[in-house]
C-alpha cells in the first residue's frame, strides 16, 4: 500500500500478467527473460500520487461486484480504497465529500477506444489508428500513433472512464498490439500507461479485412482467406516460438527477432490477450476453434453483435464479449442486433460488458449500460442497476487483465472512483468528481480540476480555451 | 362502459387492434395518462386524450365518454410522437452495402432536382425498430456521398428533394413531399466544391440567382433562347420554390463563421433557413434568433471531431434556446439513420446539459412539425394522434415506448430486435438452440 505506482509497475507487473493470462506464478527473472512481450521496451511512467486522504461521506455504492450498500463511507488514501463502511473517522487533512443521495461507482472501464489514435479534430495527419498496409501487421503497438493532447480524453473522463484500452483499427487479421492507459493528462504515452497491464493484439474477423485487402487484389478476399490468414500466421508464430524456446533451453546462437512474430509468441504464451473484433457467431465459433488448434486464449470478442446467438459457447470457453447497446444496420455482419443482448450473454454465463468504440459513447457509457439493462429487464431477465453496473467495472477490467487493481469498489485496490450526482443510470446525472488513485481528476464544478489538453489553449478564444 | 372493449394495458391494445385489421376505430380514449400537449392545455399531471378517426379530439383532465377502445394510461407518460428532423429511412438498409443504399447519387450531375421518392421502401427494417423506439413520423432527405472514389465530381452541393412519412410501413406512408431542399456549405460544402468553403456559398448563391434568371426567363430558356446556365432546368426547376420562399432551404454550417455566411446568404435570397448542424451555434445565437432560423442540432455531439465544430459543447441546444432560437434535436449521427429514434436520449442529455424539459420535447416533436409545416408534434384538437404512451419520462435511457400510435391506430412494436431475442431466448421445434443458462 506504501508503494508509488512506478514501483508497483515493477514490482507487480509480472503478478498482474500472470493471473490476467492463467500461467505459473513465477515472477522471476528468469521468467522476464523469457518474454516475447518486450515489456521494458516503452515502461510506464505513470506517477500519479494522492495528494491527500478523501473521505466520501453517506454515498449510495454500487461496489462493481454486484453489491449496493446504502449510506457508505469510503476511505481513498495512498492511492487505494483504504476502508468502506458506515460512520467511518476521516483521515487527517483528508478532503471530505458529503454524498448524500449521490451515488458512487468504480471508476469506468473501457475496453474499445481509439482516443488519441484516431484524435479529434479528426484530420487526415492524426488518422494514426490503423496500418493498412498488410493483413497482418502485428509488428505495430497502437501506443507509437497516442497522440496524448487528444482533446476527447477529457471528456471521457467527464463521462467517469478512469482506464481505456486503446486499439488499432480492424481492417487487418491482425492489427497490432493495444495500449492500456490510466485517463490522466501525460506528455508521453508512457506516463499514461496503466502500470503492470498486460498488452492485447487486435484481431479482426469479417468484412473489414476481406474489404480492404479484397478490394486491393489482395488476400484475403473471403471470410475463408480470412482464416487461412490466421491460421498461417499462427504456424508460424509457433514455430518462431518453439526456436526461441530452444534456444533458451539449450543455448546456441539466438534467433533473430522478429516484430510481428513476437507478438503472436506472446500471445501463445499467455503474455498478451487477444482482442477480436467479431461480429457474427459463427465467426466466434471458429475463432474459438482456432484458438483450440494453436493453443491460445481468446480473452474478449469485440463488436460481438451477435454473441446472443453462442452466448452459452462463451461461456464455456471463457471468452468474454464486449457489445454496444443498440447500435446496428451500418454493416450486414452488425444486421443481427437485439437490444438484450448484452443481458443474455450475461445471463448465459458468460462475462458481458459495453464497450464504445466511439467518441462520444464512451462519455456516455452509463446511458448504454442503462440502455441495455432496461433490454435485459425487458427480456425477463432480473437486473439490478448494482448487477447491471459491472458491465462497465470489473467485466472490461477482467478483459484487460487489471481485475486485481481496478473494476470494482473493494479494499485495497486502486481508488479509482465516480462520483454521480444521482443514479448512473438516469440520463439526468453526471459524473460529478472522478479520481483516479485516489487523486481528483476532475470535478464538475471546478474547472482547475477540468484537465485540459494543449491543443485546447487558445482555441476559438486566445485567452481562454476551447470552449 | 364497454368491458369487452375496456383495455388494462397497451399491449393488449395491439392484440385487439390486430385482430380486426382495416378497421378504423371511431373513437379512442387514452385514460389517465401525464400527458404533455405541448400545446397551450400545457401538461395534465393526469388527463385523458379523445381521438376520433384519427385525430386528436379533446384532451382534458377527465374526459367521460364511452369510446369505441380505451388503453389506460395509469402511471404512464403520453406525448406526441418522436419526429425524425432527418433521416435516410426507408433508402437505406445496410450501410455498408450499396444495393441497398438509395440516398446518394455520385457521376452524375443532377443536383437539386434529385428526388429520393421513387426509391422509398416502407417495408424497410428501420421502420418497424424506430417505431418502437417512438419515432411516428421522419423526414426523409437525400445527402451526397462525403467518400470514397468521385466525391466532389462533378461539383455541386445540393443534394435534391426530401419527403415526410409516417412509420407505419404502409405503402401509402409518404404524408409531404418538396419539404425542403438540402445543400452543403462548411467543410463538406469545401469538399464539394473543389476545395474551399467559399466556393461552396458561391456555388449556392450561382444556383440560386440562376434560379431567379429561369423564372424571369423561363420560356427563352426552355426554348434555347438563351445563355448556357451553370444549372439544368430540372434543377432550376426544383429550386423555384426556395427563392420563392416557399421551402425551407437546410444548409449544413457547423462553424460559427460558416453559420453567419449562411445566414447573410438567407437575407440576400430571402430564404426560409433551416441550419443543419450549427455545432458552433451557441457562438452565434444572438444572430441566429434575430434571424428567426431554426438549427438542427446533433446534441450529443460535442466533439470538436473538426476543425469546424471546435467549439462544440453539450449546452449548445441549452445556449441555443436560451437565445431563442428554435431548436429540433436530430437523432446522433454517430449511431446513425438505423438508430434515429435516439433523438431522445439526445434531448435527456441536453436537459441534463441546461435545455428545459418542455423545450427538449418540442425538439424532438412539435418543433420538427413546425419547421416543414407537417402533421403531429403536438396533442391538440385536431391534430393527428400521433401519440406514444411510455413507460416513464421519455428523455430517460430507462424508459421505452409501449404503446405508438399513428393517426390514431395502435402499431406493432415488434421488429427484428425482439424477434432474434424471442427467437434465442426460447428455443422452439425446428430452431433448438439458443439460451441456456
Amino acid at each position: 500500500m506504501q508503494h508509488h505506482f512506478r514501483c508497483l509497475a515493477a514490482l507487480l507487473g509480472a503478478a498482474i500478467l500472470v493471473t490476467a493470462c492463467g500461467g505459473d506464478d513465477s515472477g522471476d527473472d528468469k521468467k522476464q527473460a523469457k518474454s516475447f512481450a518486450q515489456l521494458d521496451a516503452f515502461p510506464s511512467t505513470y506517477s500519479i500520487e494522492q495528494s491527500k486522504p478523501v473521505i466520501i461521506r453517506n454515498a449510495i455504492v454500487l461496489t462493481g461486484t454486484g453489491e449496493r450498500l446504502d449510506n457508505t463511507d469510503l476511505v481513498l488514501e495512498e492511492g487505494r480504497i483504504a476502508k468502506i463502511g458506515e460512520k467511518l473517522r476521516a483521515p487527517r487533512d483528508a478532503l471530505e465529500i458529503d454524498a448524500k443521495g449521490k451515488w458512487v461507482t468504480p471508476g469506468l472501464v473501457d475496453v474499445h477506444s481509439h482516443l488519441g489514435n484516431y484524435p479529434a479534430p479528426a484530420i487526415e495527419s492524426s488518422q494514426d489508428g490503423n496500418e493498412m498496409t498488410s493483413p497482418n501487421t502485428a509488428e505495430v503497438w497502437t501506443e507509437h500513433s497516442v497522440w496524448t493532447q487528444d482533446p476527447q480524453f477529457a471528456l471521457a473522463l467527464a463521462g467517469g472512464v478512469t482506464t481505456l484500452q486503446i486499439l488499432p483499427g480492424s481492417a487487418n487479421l491482425f492489427g497490432g498490439r493495444s495500449v492500456t492507459l490510466k485517463n490522466v493528462p501525460g506528455r508521453s504515452v508512457q506516463d499514461m500507461k496503466f502500470p503492470g497491464a498486460p498488452y492485447g493484439l487486435k484481431m479482426a474477423c469479417g468484412e473489414n479485412p476481406k474489404r480492404v485487402y479484397g478490394g486491393k487484389g489482395t488476400a484475403p478476399s473471403t471470410r475463408m482467406g480470412n482464416v487461412a490468414g490466421y491460421r498461417s500466421a499462427w504456424i508460424a508464430a509457433s514455430q518462431y516460438k518453439e526456436k526461441w524456446e530452444s534456444y533458451w533451453e539449450n543455448g546456441g546462437e539466438a534467433p533473430e527477432r522478429n516484430l510481428q512474430l513476437e507478438t503472436l509468441a506472446g500471445v501463445l504464451n499467455d503474455e498478451i490477450l487477444v482482442h477480436n473484433h467479431c461480429y457474427r457467431g459463427e465467426e466466434m465459433a471458429i475463432m474459438m476453434d482456432i484458438a483450440e488448434e494453436f493453443d491460445f486464449e481468446i480473452t474478449a470478442f469485440h463488436h460481438a453483435v451477435e454473441a446472443y446467438k453462442v452466448a452459452d459457447l462463451l461461456a464455456e470457453q471463457g471468452v468474454c464479449a464486449a457489445m454496444w447497446a443498440d447500435w446496428w444496420g451500418f454493416k450486414h455482419e452488425a444486421f443481427d442486433m437485439t437490444e438484450a443482448n448484452i443481458a443474455i450473454v450475461d445471463q448465459a454465463g458468460a462475462c458481458a460488458m459495453i464497450h464504445s468504440d466511439s467518441a462520444i459513447g464512451i462519455q456516455h457509457l452509463n446511458e448504454e449500460v442503462a440502455k441495455a439493462m432496461t433490454a435485459g429487464q425487458r427480456a425477463g431477465f432480473d437486473i439490478t442497476p448494482e448487477y447491471a453496473v459491472t458491465w462497465m467495472t470489473l467485466n472490461p477490467a477482467r478483459a484487460l487483465g487489471v481485475e486485481e487493481e481496478t473494476g470494482s469498489i473493494e479494499k485495497g485496490k486502486m481508488a479509482d472512483v465516480v462520483l454521480w450526482s444521482g443514479n448512473p443510470f438516469s440520463v439526468y446525472s453526471k459524473a460529478e468528481k472522478v479520481f483516479i488513485d485516489g487523486e481528483l481528476m476532475f470535478d464538475l464544478h471546478d474547472p482547475a480540476r477540468q484537465p485540459r489538453s494543449d491543443f485546447e489553449l487558445g482555441i476559438l478564444n486566445p485567452e481562454g480555451e476551447r470552449s | 362502459m364497454n368491458t369487452l372493449n375496456k383495455l388494462i394495458c397497451p399491449a393488449l391494445a395491439l392484440v385487439l387492434s390486430a385482430a380486426v385489421p382495416n378497421v378504423v376505430a371511431e373513437t379512442l380514449l387514452i385514460k389517465g395518462g401525464r400527458v404533455h400537449t405541448l400545446a397551450e392545455a400545457g401538461t395534465l399531471p393526469t388527463g385523458d386524450v379523445l381521438i376520433r378517426d384519427g385525430r386528436v379530439e379533446k384532451v382534458a383532465p377527465s374526459i367521460a365518454v364511452k369510446a369505441d377502445r380505451e388503453i389506460d394510461a395509469r402511471g404512464k407518460i403520453v406525448t406526441p410522437g418522436v419526429i425524425a428532423p432527418v433521416s435516410e429511412i426507408g433508402l437505406v438498409e445496410i450501410g455498408a452495402a450499396s444495393s441497398t443504399n438509395d440516398y446518394a447519387v455520385s457521376g452524375d450531375s443532377i443536383g437539386a432536382a434529385f428526388d429520393p421518392l421513387p426509391a422509398y421502401n416502407p417495408k424497410s427494417t428501420l421502420i418497424p425498430f424506430n417505431r418502437a423506439g417512438g419515432v411516428t413520423r421522419a423526414l426523409v432527405f437525400p445527402g451526397i456521398k462525403m467518400w470514397g472514389e468521385g466525391v466532389g465530381d462533378p461539383q455541386r452541393v445540393f443534394a435534391g428533394r426530401s419527403f415526410a412519412i409516417t412509420l407505419n410501413g404502409e405503402f401509402d406512408s409518404v404524408v409531404a413531399t418538396d419539404l425542403a431542399q438540402k445543400a452543403y456549405t462548411g467543410e463538406a460544402g469545401s469538399l464539394l466544391a473543389g476545395g474551399s468553403r467559399a466556393n461552396a456559398i458561391a456555388k449556392v448563391r450561382n444556383a440560386l440567382e440562376e434560379a431567379r434568371e429561369y423564372r424571369q426567363n423561363r420560356d427563352a430558356i426552355r426554348s434555347g433562347q438563351w445563355r448556357e446556365l451553370n444549372h439544368s432546368i430540372d434543377d432550376l426547376e426544383a429550386l423555384q420554390p426556395l427563392i420563392d420562399g416557399k421551402q425551407p432551404l437546410l444548409l449544413t454550417a457547423n462553424r460559427a463563421s460558416d453559420i453567419i455566411a449562411a445566414l447573410d446568404l438567407a437575407r440576400q435570397f430571402q430564404l426560409q433557413l433551416v441550419i443543419l448542424g450549427a455545432a458552433e451555434g451557441w457562438m452565434v445565437a444572438d444572430r441566429i434568433a434575430a434571424a428567426k432560423v431554426p438549427v438542427i442540432i446533433d446534441a450529443i455531439n460535442n466533439l470538436p471531431t473538426a476543425f469546424e465544430s471546435l467549439g462544440a459543447r453539450l449546452d449548445n441546444a441549452a445556449l441555443l434556446q436560451r437565445a431563442g432560437v428554435k431548436v429540433v434535436i436530430s437523432g446522433p449521427g454517430y449511431a446513425s439513420t438505423h438508430n434515429v429514434y435516439l433523438a431522445r436520449q439526445s434531448a435527456g442529455n441536453a436537459v441534463a446539459a441546461g435545455l428545459p424539459y418542455e423545450e427538449a420535447l418540442k425538439s424532438i416533436s412539435r418543433n420538427v412539425a413546425e419547421v416543414f409545416r407537417i402533421g403531429g408534434g403536438s396533442v391538440e384538437p385536431g391534430r393527428v394522434a400521433d401519440l406514444v404512451i411510455w413507460s416513464g419520462d421519455p428523455l430517460e435511457v430507462t424508459s421505452y415506448a409501449e404503446a405508438v400510435l399513428i393517426n390514431g391506430e395502435p402499431q406493432s412494436l415488434v421488429n427484428r430486435s425482439t424477434r432474434l431475442r424471442d427467437r434465442y431466448l426460447k428455443p422452439q421445434a425446428g430452431h433448438e438452440f439458443g439460451f441456456k443458462r
